[in-house]
C-alpha cells in the first residue's frame, strides 16, 4: 500500500466508531440525527470529488449535478413510475455513473481552470434542464417522495441516520480498497506526473475516466439516498451552492484522503443543518476558511491531524551491488526489436526529425549522438508514443506502433527514461518502482514488491527504497528512474542523456549498469553527449544532425568521419 | 431583432469587461479567477452608494467606483492572490472560488447594499427613457454603454500598447524570468494587472447599472458567460475576448426572445463546452497549442 495511504487506513475505522457512538448515545436528539444523517449522505458524494481531486488531480465543478441526476431518478420512480425505492436507487446510480463516463470523456481535452469551468457549465446546465423538464416537475420539483422501506423498518429518522452512515462506511472501505491496489498506484502516479505515468505503462485516459465514473456513482448514491430522507426535490438543490459545499469538504478535510472527505462532511453537513441564523456570515466564513487551508494548510484537516509526511532522508551506507544472478531475457519474437522507417516529425515550419530510418538489433547497445536540437529526443518521443509523427512508421518487434498511446507501446515492453528524470516525487522510491512493475505487469502487489526490491538491489539502491523521491539528490534520481524503467523486464530500453549531471564515479557506476542491462540481452538505445561513455560501451553508433541522419557505424569509423567532426566543431566540410 | 441585438450587446457590454479582466488576470498571474463577476456587481454597488450615500452625479459615481474597484484589486491580489500564488493550478481555483464566496455573501451583509438589486439612476435623462430606431425602442443609456465601452477598451489599448508602464506589464506577463532580469518589478506589475483588471469590471457593473440593477446573486451567472465570452472569442486575445462578450449577449437575449425565460442560461453554458471541444482556441486566437 502507499505510504501515503497508512494513515487513512487506520483513521476511517476511528472515525465510523466515533460516528457509531454518537449515533447512540445522541439518538433521542432529533437535530443532532437530522445533521448526522445529511453529514453521512454527503460524506459519500464527497468521498469521490475527493479522490477526483486529490487522486486523479482532476477538479469537477460538476459533482452536484450528479448527485442532481441520482436524486432525480429516485424522485421520479418513486413517485410518477411507482417503484420501489431499491431498483430506483440502482437506477440512479447507474445514470449518474454513466454521465461521469460522459464527462469523463470530455475531461480527457481540458486541464485545470478550463475543466473547472466546463464542468461547472456541465452543471448549470442540468439546473436549467431540471427546471425546464415538466415531466420531473420543472421549477417545483417533485414532492411526497415515499420514505424507503427495508423489511419492516421505515428509513426515516434515527434509521436514516444508520442507512446514510452504514452505506458511508462501505462507500469508505471500498474506496480505500480501490486505492490500496493497482488502481491506487496509477491513481498516485498520476497525479505526481502524467506523461511518466503514462510512459511507465498506466493507461492514464482509462483511469481518469474510472475515476470520473466513480466520483459521478457515488455522487448520485447521495442524491439517491437524499431524497428518500427528505422526502422531496427541486431544481435548485443540486446547485453551484452543493457543488462548492462538496469542494469545501474535500479542501477542508484534506485532498484525496477518504478520512478528511468524513471530517469534511461532517464539518460542513452540521453547519449547513444548525447555522441557519446565520446565513451570509456563514459563507463568508466558508470563504475565508477554504483560502486559508488551502494557503496554509493544503494537507486540510485529516493533515494536521496525521502531521507532516514522513519522511527520511537517504540513510545507511549504500548497499553492494547485487551482480545480476537472472537468466537472460528470452526472446519471444524473431523479429528486430525496433525498426524505423522513415520517420519525419516536424513542428509548424520546423523539421525536427528528417525521413530517419534505421533498426536495431537484439542485445545490442547502440548511442544516438548529435548537437543539440538535432531531434534526438524527439525521435525518442516519437518512438514512445508521444506526440504523433508526421510520416513514416516505427515498428516494435514487428508490430507496427504509429499512433499508439506510450502505455501500449510500455506494455510491449519498452522501457525509457526522461532527460530530465521524470520521477513520481510524491512517491518513494520502491513506491515509484512498484508502480510501474504493476501497471506493466498481471503480478499482484506483493510480487511486484519483491520485485522491485530486487531490482533496486541489483543497481545497489535498496538502501534509498523508504525515501520520497523529492528528497533524492540528482544522480540518485537518475538511477532510480533507470530501476523504474527495467523493473518490469522491458527487452527495449530507450535511455535520454543519464550521464548529464553526473559525477566521475557516478558515470563509472552508469556504465556498469548499462553494460548489465545490455548483458541480460536487452536492446539499448543510448542519448548521450559523454563521448568517452558513448565510444567505451556503444556497439554502434549514429549521428543525427537538424532531424537527419549523417553517419552509423562502429565506435571507430564514427570517430574518424569527417561530416561527424563537421557537425560537432563546426568545420566546413 | 434589433431591438434584441441592442439589448444583448448592452448586457454584453459588461460580459466583454468581464471577459477582458479574466483575460488581464490569466496573462499576469496564471489564474483565472472565478470571483470576477461579483466584482461587476460590487463595482455597482460602489456607485449605488456614491449616489444615494454622498448624493453625487453619476458620472463621478462611475470615476469613484472604478477607482474603488482599482482599490480592491489591490486588496485582493495582496491578501488573497499573492499568498496562494504558489499553490496549484487547482488550489487556485479553489481559492477564486472562495473569493466569490466571501463577495457574494459578504456583500449582502452591507446595510445599504442588501442580497436583492437595486436601480441606478441613468446617465442622462430617466432610467426609461428610449428613442425609436428601425422599429425597436432604443433606451439612451444602452448609447452610453457602448459609447463609455468603446472609451474604455480605448484607454486600455493605449495603456498596453503605448506606455512603458503598460508594455512592462505585457513583458512580466510573457515572461515573469526575463522582466525581472531587465528590472521589471514583476510582483508590481500584477498587482496592477490585477486593479487594473477589477477596476474594468466595477466600471463595467456601473455602466450596464442602470438597465441590468446592481447587486443581487447574479454574479456567478455574469462570470461564466464572462468566462464563455472569453473563450468563444479567444482567451489568449484581448479583441477576442471583448468580441465573444458581446457575443455572449446578443445569444443569451436571441435565445430568451425565442424560448422561455429559464432555457436562454443552459444555452449559453452549452456554449462553452461546445467550443471547447470544436474550437478550443475560441474564434480569434490564432496560436496552436493553447493549453492552460
Amino acid at each position: 500500500m502507499i505510504a501515503r495511504l497508512h494513515a487513512d487506513a487506520r483513521a476511517i475505522p476511528i472515525l465510523l466508531a466515533l460516528v457509531g457512538v454518537c449515533g447512540i448515545v445522541a439518538s433521542s436528539n432529533a437535530t443532532f440525527v437530522q445533521a448526522a444523517t445529511y453529514a453521512g449522505i454527503y460524506a459519500i458524494a464527497a468521498i469521490g470529488l475527493s479522490l477526483l481531486l486529490g487522486s486523479v488531480n482532476q477538479i469537477s465543478l460538476g459533482q452536484a449535478a450528479f448527485f442532481g441526476i441520482g436524486a432525480y431518478a429516485v424522485a421520479y420512480l418513486t413517485t410518477s413510475a411507482n417503484w420501489s425505492y431499491w431498483p430506483a436507487l440502482v437506477v440512479g446510480v447507474v445514470l449518474a455513473a454513466f454521465f461521469g463516463v460522459v464527462i469523463g470523456f470530455i475531461a480527457l481535452r481540458f486541464h485545470g481552470h478550463y475543466l473547472a469551468m466546463a464542468t461547472l457549465a456541465f452543471n448549470l446546465i442540468c439546473v436549467g434542464i431540471f427546471h425546464q423538464w415538466k415531466l420531473i416537475g420543472g421549477a417545483v420539483g417533485i414532492n411526497n417522495i415515499p420514505f424507503a422501506q427495508l423489511g419492516p423498518i421505515r428509513i426515516a429518522g434515527t434509521p436514516a441516520f444508520w442507512f446514510a452512515w452504514i452505506a458511508a462506511a462501505i462507500v469508505a472501505l471500498l474506496s480505500l480498497r480501490l486505492l490500496r491496489g493497482r488502481m491506487g498506484y496509477a491513481f498516485e502516479a498520476i497525479r505526481n506526473d502524467e506523461l511518466a505515468a503514462e510512459v511507465t505503462g498506466v493507461p492514464t485516459r482509462r483511469c481518469k475516466i474510472v475515476a470520473f465514473t466513480y466520483a459521478g456513482a457515488l455522487a448520485g448514491l447521495s442524491g439517491a439516498m437524499y431524497v428518500a430522507v427528505i422526502g422531496l426535490m427541486a431544481p435548485d438543490i443540486p446547485g453551484v451552492g452543493l457543488t462548492v459545499d462538496l469542494l469545501l469538504m474535500v479542501v477542508l478535510g484534506g485532498m484525496g484522503s477518504v478520512s478528511g472527505a468524513i471530517i469534511g462532511a461532517c464539518f460542513i453537513g452540521f453547519l449547513s443543518i444548525t447555522g441557519h441564523s446565520f446565513d451570509n456570515w456563514r459563507e463568508v466564513a466558508y470563504g475565508v476558511v477554504v483560502i486559508a487551508v488551502v494557503v496554509a494548510a493544503p494537507g486540510g484537516l485529516f493533515g494536521l491531524i496525521r502531521g507532516r509526511a514522513r519522511t527520511r532522508a537517504t540513510d545507511g551506507a549504500p548497499a553492494p551491488r547485487i551482480e545480476s544472478a537472472m537468466a537472460p531475457l528470452v526472446l519471444h519474437s524473431n523479429e528486430l526489436p525496433l525498426v524505423v522507417s522513415g520517420v519525419t516529425k516536424r513542428f509548424g515550419g520546423l523539421i525536427a526529425v528528417d525521413a530517419v530510418s534505421f533498426a536495431l538489433e537484439y542485445g545490442t547497445l547502440t548511442s544516438l549522438i548529435g548537437p543539440n536540437g538535432a531531434g534526438k529526443t524527439t525521435l525518442f518521443n516519437a518512438m514512445s508514443g508521444i506526440g504523433r509523427v508526421n510520416t513514416g512508421t516505427i515498428r516494435i518487434a514487428g508490430t507496427p506502433v504509429t499512433g499508439w498511446a506510450p502505455h501500449r507501446i510500455a506494455r510491449l515492453g519498452v522501457g525509457r527514461t526522461f532527460q530530465n528524470a521524470r520521477l513520481f516525487d510524491e512517491m518513494t522510491v520502491l513506491e515509484n518502482v512498484v508502480a510501474s512493475v504493476l501497471a506493466l505487469t498481471r503480478v499482484n502487489e506483493r510480487a511486484a514488491n519483491d520485485r522491485a526490491r530486487e531490482t533496486l538491489a541489483r543497481l545497489g539502491l535498496e538502501h534509498l527504497s523508504t525515501t520520497y523521491a523529492m528528497h533524492l539528490p540528482f544522480g540518485e534520481r537518475r538511477r532510480v528512474e533507470l530501476a523504474r524503467a527495467i523493473a518490469a523486464d522491458p527487452w527495449l530500453l530507450l535511455v535520454d542523456e543519464p550521464a548529464a549531471g553526473l559525477n566521475a564515479r557516478e558515470r563509472t557506476t552508469l556504465q556498469q549498469d548499462l553494460l548489465a542491462i545490455r548483458g541480460r540481452g536487452v536492446t539499448i538505445l543510448l542519448i548521450e553527449h559523454d563521448m568517452k561513455l558513448v565510444m567505451s560501451i556503444s556497439d554502434r553508433v549514429m549521428v543525427l544532425q537538424f532531424g537527419k541522419m549523417i553517419a552509423d557505424g562502429t565506435a571507430g569509423v564514427i570517430r574518424n568521419d569527417p561530416l561527424v567532426a563537421a557537425a560537432y566543431l563546426g568545420i566546413a566540410s | 431583432m434589433l431591438q434584441l441585438i441592442v439589448a444583448g450587446l448592452t448586457v454584453g457590454s459588461g460580459y466583454a469587461l468581464v471577459a477582458l479582466g479574466l483575460h488581464i488576470i490569466l496573462r499576469a498571474t496564471r489564474i483565472i479567477n472565478f470571483a470576477q463577476g461579483e466584482f461587476l456587481i460590487v463595482g455597482g454597488l460602489f456607485a449605488l452608494t456614491f449616489v444615494e450615500v454622498l448624493h453625487v452625479n453619476v458620472w463621478i459615481a462611475l470615476l469613484g467606483s472604478t477607482a474603488c474597484g482599482f482599490i480592491l484589486g489591490l486588496v485582493f491580489e495582496r491578501l488573497i492572490l499573492r499568498p496562494a500564488s504558489r499553490c496549484s493550478e487547482i488550489a487556485l481555483t479553489i481559492v477564486t472560488i472562495g473569493a466569490l464566496y466571501i463577495l457574494l455573501y459578504g456583500h449582502a451583509l452591507v446595510p445599504l447594499w442588501g442580497s436583492s438589486p437595486h436601480p441606478l439612476p441613468a446617465f442622462s435623462g430617466e432610467g426609461a427613457d428610449s428613442f425609436a430606431f428601425g422599429g425597436a425602442s432604443i433606451p439612451y443609456q444602452s448609447l452610453w454603454v457602448f459609447l463609455l465601452l468603446a472609451l474604455a477598451l480605448a484607454v486600455m489599448y493605449a495603456f498596453f500598447e503605448r506606455t512603458y508602464f503598460g508594455k512592462a506589464i505585457r513583458a512580466a506577463a510573457n515572461n515573469p524570468i526575463g522582466a525581472r532580469l531587465t528590472g521589471i518589478d514583476v510582483t508590481q506589475t500584477r498587482a496592477i494587472s490585477v486593479a487594473i483588471s477589477i477596476a474594468l469590471c466595477a466600471f463595467g457593473g456601473t455602466i450596464i447599472g442602470p438597465i441590468t440593477l446592481v447587486g443581487g446573486a447574479g454574479g456567478t451567472a455574469i462570470a461564466i458567460k464572462g468566462f464563455v465570452g472569453a473563450i468563444v472569442g479567444g482567451f489568449e486575445s484581448p479583441v477576442g475576448c471583448v468580441v465573444g462578450g458581446l457575443l455572449v449577449g446578443i445569444v443569451e437575449k436571441l435565445l430568451e426572445g425565442k424560448f422561455e425565460y429559464g432555457l436562454a442560461d443552459p444555452l449559453v453554458y452549452s456554449l462553452l463546452l461546445v467550443t471547447l471541444l470544436v474550437r478550443p482556441q475560441g474564434l480569434f486566437a490564432s496560436r496552436v497549442g493553447v493549453r492552460d
